[in-house]
């Protein structure tokens, strides 16, 4: 009951909530324009930043203007870089709103899009299909990535299911069923490995996740699925908000706390499982965006799951383009080295305590 | 909860992954999706003849994936992204043409060395080759990671020529294969018959041997002991050698209980360039007793030579006699690349 009410209290009154989110929507509208801007104009080959802008505006606005660059430039900057970057922000957008809805849903600050089982079992679906020799491509979906999203929607429907067999679906018991079957999994997945033998590498590649195999096609099939399940979950934060409060204060305010539960976390997982099975398993942006955001707007869900959603779009290209930067590295290493410290500043010059 | 689950999940990973690294180097066959079937005893492979008659170019070959490929015209600006095809690229006299590699630990050829490096073991450098203007790559495949670079590069409408040989002969095939892909197909033809007739020399000089000697060829022992299948360009190059192989499973991994029990009368120590050093191996718990540490028979050897498959096979499989049959050896010359017997 009290997490809202206080943080009304603390910023003192209506107009400064109201006005504060807007001023935070602008400013991150504003750097998410700016890093997809730095995402498609940087990169290990120089394209001049005007050249660029021209090849964009020629190829995705159809304007007519004569050519100064070369195929090779255009081929880098529309096939390469663009569908990458927009890959990027997709990616940490969804991993964001899930990483909100699961800290809400959970009422668990350590909740992230990868605690009820997801981040194992699509690992082990992304093995599977390392070892089994059938190559499929359905949508330019490879069978890793099939698996991949399979793996992580079956692992979270099992933890579900499971959890609620034993108990009436109390939270610490989905979180602990989730602990559990992902065990399962990361078992499993350590078993597939070993007999991967020498594709491991492939393995490897995937739990270390990345964006270097992005392309039109696979966006074309992920957008959609990350940014509906997103939107979904955007229309019930009125839900979400009442899970705060907790269950019981949930009922009373007329939330159907099974049904509303079982759907906020089964959106949450279907973003989770398009994003991993385009990106692998990239961390830390889904557990720290939500929480950043709560930092400086409250709890409000309404407000959190799109400024969280920004902030994870942003964070994820920069992370990017940092990791090209330096010659490809994981980029699940640079969200954390950049997220981190970020966070920490954050955490220290929050004078009032901070709940979730 | 979970911060602690993948911190240990990944410490799990890179105990594995640095283990079986060092399986296999770019260029190693180690890496390859499928271990494919040992040949037999240097059966003469099915390979593609070219058209003397017709015009080079256009061309279309088969690649080791079976993806059939057309060339336009004879590629001027060629990136290899493995280390045996930079190898098989420069024996085939058109090194010149090579615009970018892959990194090479081994730096072989020389001449390479300047070549600008654009793929390494974290990835490829896909935009560099594009805007080098590339008219032909040659790839490991997903073997080497580099899948989702054959794709982006196949979509710019630059030809992708996957090489992954698993087996000796399909890496001979190889050279003709690139020989026409580069508009150098007699000289293709003749490095493929030239290594053939090579490989067989040597190995007919260990056909007759009385003895074949347990061979143990140690990849890693760092975390665990590790060393080839006998379905690999290695367990190939050991049989040609006149050895009596200790095989490791798929994963290349053999237990130390295997190993002793197999009692191996010679070992070699494809690590050696890591640090393994033949007068450690006795001091190892549980390897005292074996008789080629008995026996002294420990040699290290040039792990690249042995398992990349390009043109150097044949000294890797001189180096292998050297080291196996140093009786047969010393009577003939001994080729480049030939350790010396002595410990």
């Amino acid at each position: 009951m009290t997490a809202l009410a206080t943080t009304r209290l603390r910023l003192g009154g209506r107009s400064r909530i109201a006005r504060r989110p807007l001023a935070l929507a602008g400013l991150g509208l504003g750097v998410l324009a700016l890093v997809l801007v730095a995402g498609v104009a940087a990169g290990s080959v120089f394209v001049p930043p005007g050249d660029t802008l021209a090849i964009l505006a020629h190829r995705l606005l159809g304007l007519d203007i004569p050519m100064t660059w070369s195929r090779a430039e255009e081929v880098i900057v529309v096939d390469l870089r663009l569908p990458r970057v927009l890959t990027a922000m997709t990616v940490g957008a969804g991993l964001a709103v899930a990483g909100a809805t699961f800290q809400g849903v959970l009422r668990n600050p350590l909740a992230d899009p990868y605690v009820l089982g997801t981040a194992s079992g699509a690992a082990l679906g992304a093995a599977i299909a390392v070892i089994v020799p059938v190559r499929t491509v359905f949508l330019e979906f490879g069978l890793l990535h099939g698996l991949a999203f399979l793996g992580a929607l079956g692992a979270v429907f099992l933890v579900y299911r499971l959890s609620r067999v034993g108990g009436h679906g109390q939270m610490t018991s989905l979180l602990l069923t989730g602990y559990a079957v992902g065990s399962l999994l990361a078992a499993g997945l350590a078993m597939a490995m070993y007999l991967s033998g020498t594709n491991l590498r492939q393995i490897f590649s995937y739990l270390l996740g990345g964006f270097d195999a992005a392309s039109w096609g696979r966006l074309a099939t992920s957008l959609p699925l990350v940014l509906g399940a997103s939107a979904l979950v955007l229309m019930r934060a009125r839900s979400l908000n009442g899970f705060l409060l907790g269950e019981e204060a949930a009922a009373h305010l007329g939330i159907d706390v099974r049904r509303e539960r079982a759907i906020l976390l089964g959106l949450a997982s279907l973003a989770t499982a398009a994003a991993v099975a385009v990106s692998g398993l990239i961390g830390f942006v889904g557990l720290v965006a939500p929480h950043v955001v709560r930092l400086a707007v409250g709890p409000n869900a309404r407000l959190v799951l799109p400024l969280a959603a920004l902030f994870g779009a942003i964070l994820m290209i920069a992370a990017d383009l940092a990791a090209r930067l330096a010659g490809e590295i994981p980029v699940g290493v640079v969200t954390a080295v950049i997220g981190a410290p970020f966070f920490l500043v954050l955490l220290r010059r929050t004078r009032a305590g901070y709940e979730l | 909860m979970a911060a602690r689950f993948s911190t240990r999940l990944v410490a799990l990973i890179a105990v594995l992954f640095i283990a079986l690294g060092c399986a296999g180097g770019p260029g190693s066959p180690g890496w390859t999706p499928g271990s494919g079937t040992a040949a037999p005893f240097l059966t003469p492979a099915p390979t593609p003849t070219p058209e003397q008659t017709a015009p080079a170019f256009p061309v279309t070959i088969t690649d080791d994936e079976g993806t059939a490929v057309t060339i336009a015209a004879e590629p001027r600006k060629i990136v290899s992204l493995t280390p045996a095809t930079t190898e098989t690229l420069f024996a085939l006299g058109v090194g010149d043409r090579v615009v970018a590699k892959v990194e090479d630990v081994a730096g072989y050829p020389p001449e390479a060395d300047a070549i600008p490096v654009v793929a390494t073991f974290a990835g490829v450098d896909v935009e560099k080759i594009v805007s080098l203007g590339a008219d032909l790559v040659v790839s490991g495949g997903t073997g080497l990671s580099q899948g989702p670079a054959v794709e982006q590069l196949r979509r710019a409408d630059i030809p992708v020529v996957v090489s992954y040989p698993t087996t000796i002969d399909q890496a001979i095939a190889g050279f003709r294969t690139l020989g026409q892909a580069v508009g150098a197909a007699d000289a293709g033809n003749t490095l493929a018959d030239d290594t053939k007739s090579r490989l067989d020399e040597l190995a007919a000089s260990v056909a007759n041997v009385a003895h074949k000697p347990r061979l143990f060829y140690e990849i890693d022992v760092s975390n665990g002991i590790f060393t080839p299948p006998a379905e690999s360009i290695y367990g190939e190059m050991f049989a040609l050698a006149g050895a009596d192989p200790i095989s490791g499973a798929a994963n290349y991994s053999i237990s130390l209980e295997d190993l002793v029990a197999a009692d191996p009368e010679v070992i070699l120590l494809g690590d050696a360039a890591y640090g393994a050093k033949p007068e450690d191996v006795g001091k190892r718990p549980g390897w005292g007793d074996m008789t080629a540490v008995q026996e002294g028979d420990i040699f290290p050897i040039d792990d690249i030579i042995v398992t990349r498959p390009g043109p150097r096979l044949v000294d890797g499989l001189a180096a292998l006699i050297a080291a196996i049959h140093p009786e047969v050896a010393s009577a003939s010359t001994a080729p480049s690349g030939a350790p010396s017997a002595a410990p």
